[in-house]
């Protein structure tokens, strides 16, 4: 009887508070980038998250992850020029207009994000970590070449999972001059002299085009950059805020301010003349 | 111009999703699996303002599912590494499906306390900020789906707050509001605390106007605005009502107020 | 454009409605020309009638009106348009955009389709009010490049008209120069 009583009898407290499987999670907490990603226990992961993340295959999912941009970066005789907005929007929801799309990975490397903003931030914070780690085992600063190929590499293996990133990795370094990377979540890695990435692009790219050229002065360039988002702000719905600006150089980059694009707009348009489609003039 | 978007899109148009565009599987080509949705919306809104030396959350205290009302008292706030010696001044705030918020809540509540006790001294808001983010995004291919807010004085006494979304990406910024109401709450903000489009009269012609500097509000006039957010939001939301709580954080510690809201 | 095949490299996309407005079109193969040519030919008709041309206003007017009527047809056309004309009497330059849905804008600069995503910004920067003519030319050729370097389309050449105060002029327009991106 008393062995019969034994098995269906617990401690009364035993069911309440933490199992020792979620006390050992908490105590031996991981280190925070493990990269031991929590799956749904269903058979194919990606497909649940698509159908609960993804508003372009499924407009009613429950968890609207911020997306639109207008993110640009080029290589000049001076450096590099790295330009973004810093509007994050949910569908019509403008969810943030402070958004920093430049990510500072270290003093030397600069990161642009566009897509998923949590994907860039974290994957971006590794990168610094992995260049952190590389400096501190090779007493010497990692190429940009090879900060972009550990990005591409990781993404890469994530391919299929549902990761949304388009990011440019720019930096400069003795061996490799002004040096720009365009990586995406496909596992793209392209080297070259100039990228825009991001909903508002093609703007963005039709004021660069027209102007680039690698003989830019700082000056000129740093206008240039700033001229190309506001024209893609202006356009794009989903790109708005405020022009986040850096100047990558050998010695490090260096900001040149997160500036607001209405006042910047109406002194285009009445110092200069441009933007003539826009008028107060009733038809 | 939305039709000629829609048509095709451009070749590499924005960084699309990287989900392979593999149909499902074919029923017959193997098991046959119910779909798994695991996820609930809760309702209610949260909110946050910062000031110069204290920052305010604040929730509504109803929990609805569909258009049912679970309870009046379902509190969104929770303190942070709280374990009764009153040095705690990180609040958590998280709107959402209810449990993932209660599961994350605890989470993070764990790590921070283990924190104190591993080091002897109770965790920064800008650590905490960055672990919080660290959290959500273990968890980026089965999301917590909460909209976090994490508030608490920063290293020099300011009012921190620090908005993140489902899968972690995070910002610091002077007020936030999240939720069913967000984007009833969140203009409301724009326009009382950062003064949105307004300028100084006669300070100049078109854009040399001068925007109306921000100043950093009295914990006072916050909690008036914040009352104010709620019972308007009660007003034009189902889902928001029945109660507002509120943590208030100064370098004294956390003061709870609690303001009933209208209950229909 | 048959599928995949190109039937034609030197397709005028334009109709000349009377001295001096000029019909540019775009859409579905059939509607644009059925279209473009209905209009052509009521345009004739109005100018016959009356011995007077129609404004370019006058003339914008009327073709939203057709659109209008046709979208709430059983079978609208599906036709995008560009309206250039000079005014017979104010001497005025004035560009029309219209689009299938009838929707109609007096615009100093506009574009249609995939163009609109590329030129518009360059347009917003470079096009100022009083621009002379060979000012014009160069924003243009700007525009041109920008789309052979970006599009992943090779098109077979532009045709380039230009509608001044005594008519309208065909353009030898260059595009056989590869432009590379940066």
């Amino acid at each position: 009887m008393d062995t019969l009583l034994a098995q269906y009898t617990q401690s009364p407290y035993a069911s309440e508070g933490l199992t020792s499987e979620e006390q050992n999670d908490y105590t031996e907490t991981l280190p925070p980038l493990s990269l031991k990603f929590a799956l749904p226990p269903v058979s194919r992961p990606s497909a649940f998250l698509r159908a609960a993340t993804d508003d372009y295959s499924n407009p009613n999912c429950p968890i609207k992850i911020a997306h639109g941009t207008t993110t640009l970066a080029f290589r000049f005789k001076g450096g590099i020029i790295v330009a973004t907005d810093s509007r994050a929007t949910a569908g019509n929801w403008i969810a943030s207009q402070t958004v920093k799309k430049v990510i500072e990975i270290n003093p030397m490397l600069l990161g642009t994000m566009a897509g998923g903003a949590a994907d860039c931030q974290y994957w971006l914070a590794y990168l610094g970590i992995q260049c952190r780690l590389h400096e501190l085992r090779h007493k010497r600063r990692i190429s940009v070449a090879a900060a972009s190929k550990i990005l591409a590499n990781l993404v890469y293996s994530y391919k299929g999972m549902g990761l949304s990133m388009g990011t440019m990795i720019t930096g400069v370094t003795p061996e490799e001059g002004p040096a720009l990377y365009y990586i995406d979540s496909d596992g793209t890695r392209l080297s070259g002299n100039l990228f825009c990435v991001g909903s508002g692009q093609t703007f963005a790219y039709g004021v660069l085009d027209a102007l680039y050229k690698y003989d830019l002065e700082d000056d000129e360039a740093l206008e240039l950059g700033k001229r190309s988002i506001l024209a893609a702000t202006h356009r794009d719905a989903y790109s708005g805020g405020y022009i986040n600006l850096y100047h990558v150089k050998e010695d490090g980059w260096v900001k040149h301010g997160f500036m607001d694009t209405n006042p910047i707009f109406w002194q285009t348009k009445l110092e200069k003349g441009e933007f003539s489609n826009v008028t107060s003039e009733l038809i | 111009m939305a039709s000629i978007m829609n048509a095709g899109g451009l070749p590499s148009d924005q960084p699309g999703y990287s989900f392979s565009n593999a149909s499902a599987p074919s029923e017959s080509s193997g098991p046959r699996q119910h779909a798994f949705n695991p996820y609930t919306d809760n309702g209610g809104s949260t909110l946050g303002v910062t000031g110069a030396d204290f920052a305010i959350l604040a929730g509504d205290t109803r929990s609805t599912s569909g258009y049912n009302i679970n309870t009046r008292y379902a509190p969104k706030l929770f303190r942070i590494g709280d374990d009764g010696d009153s040095s705690s001044r990180i609040v958590l705030s998280v709107v959402g499906f209810a449990a993932d918020g209660n599961a994350l809540k605890e989470r993070l509540d764990a790590i921070v306390k283990m924190y104190k006790y591993q080091h002897g001294k109770p965790m920064s808001v800008k650590a905490c900020a960055q672990r919080l983010s660290t959290i959500l995004y273990q968890k980026r291919f089965f999301p917590y789906y909460v909209h976090a807010i994490l508030g608490g004085l920063d290293d020099d006494g300011k009012g921190a707050l620090y908005s993140y979304d489902p899968v972690g990406s995070y910002e610091r910024e002077q007020c936030r509001a999240a939720g069913a109401a967000a984007s009833l709450i969140m203009p409301f903000l724009d326009n009382q605390v950062n003064y949105k489009n307004q300028y100084i009269p006669a300070s100049g012609t078109g854009h040399e106007l001068q925007p109306r500097a921000i100043e950093s509000l009295p914990k006072e006039d916050v909690i008036g605005l914040v009352k104010d957010a709620f019972t308007s939001a009660t007003e034009r939301h189902i889902e928001v009502g029945d109660g507002l709580q509120m943590l208030i954080i100064t370098k004294d510690g956390i003061e709870e107020i609690y303001t009933p809201l209208k209950r229909d | 454009m048959r599928g995949a095949t190109i039937l034609k490299t030197s397709d005028d996309k334009t109709r000349q409605l009377n001295k001096h407005t000029l019909l540019a079109f775009s859409g579905e193969a059939g509607d644009t020309i059925q279209f473009a040519e209905f209009i052509q030919a009521n345009i004739a008709l109005y100018t016959m009638r009356n011995e007077t041309d129609l404004g370019p206003s006058a003339v914008a007017s009327f073709i939203r009106g057709e659109l209008a009527r046709s979208l709430r047809s059983r079978k609208p056309y599906n036709v995008n348009l560009l309206l250039g004309g000079m005014d017979p009497i104010t001497k005025q330059p004035s560009l029309y955009w219209l689009d299938y849905l009838a929707s109609s804008a007096k615009l100093p600069y506009a574009a249609h389709g995939y163009a609109q995503y590329y030129c518009l910004s360059i347009l917003d920067k470079h096009h100022h009010p009083d621009i002379s003519f060979e000012q014009g030319m160069k924003i243009l050729r700007m525009c041109t490049d920008e789309l052979q370097r970006r599009l992943p389309i090779d098109f077979k050449g532009m045709t380039v008209k230009v509608i001044k105060k005594d008519g309208i002029v065909d353009m030898e327009y260059d595009t056989s120069k590869q432009v590379l991106a940066a």
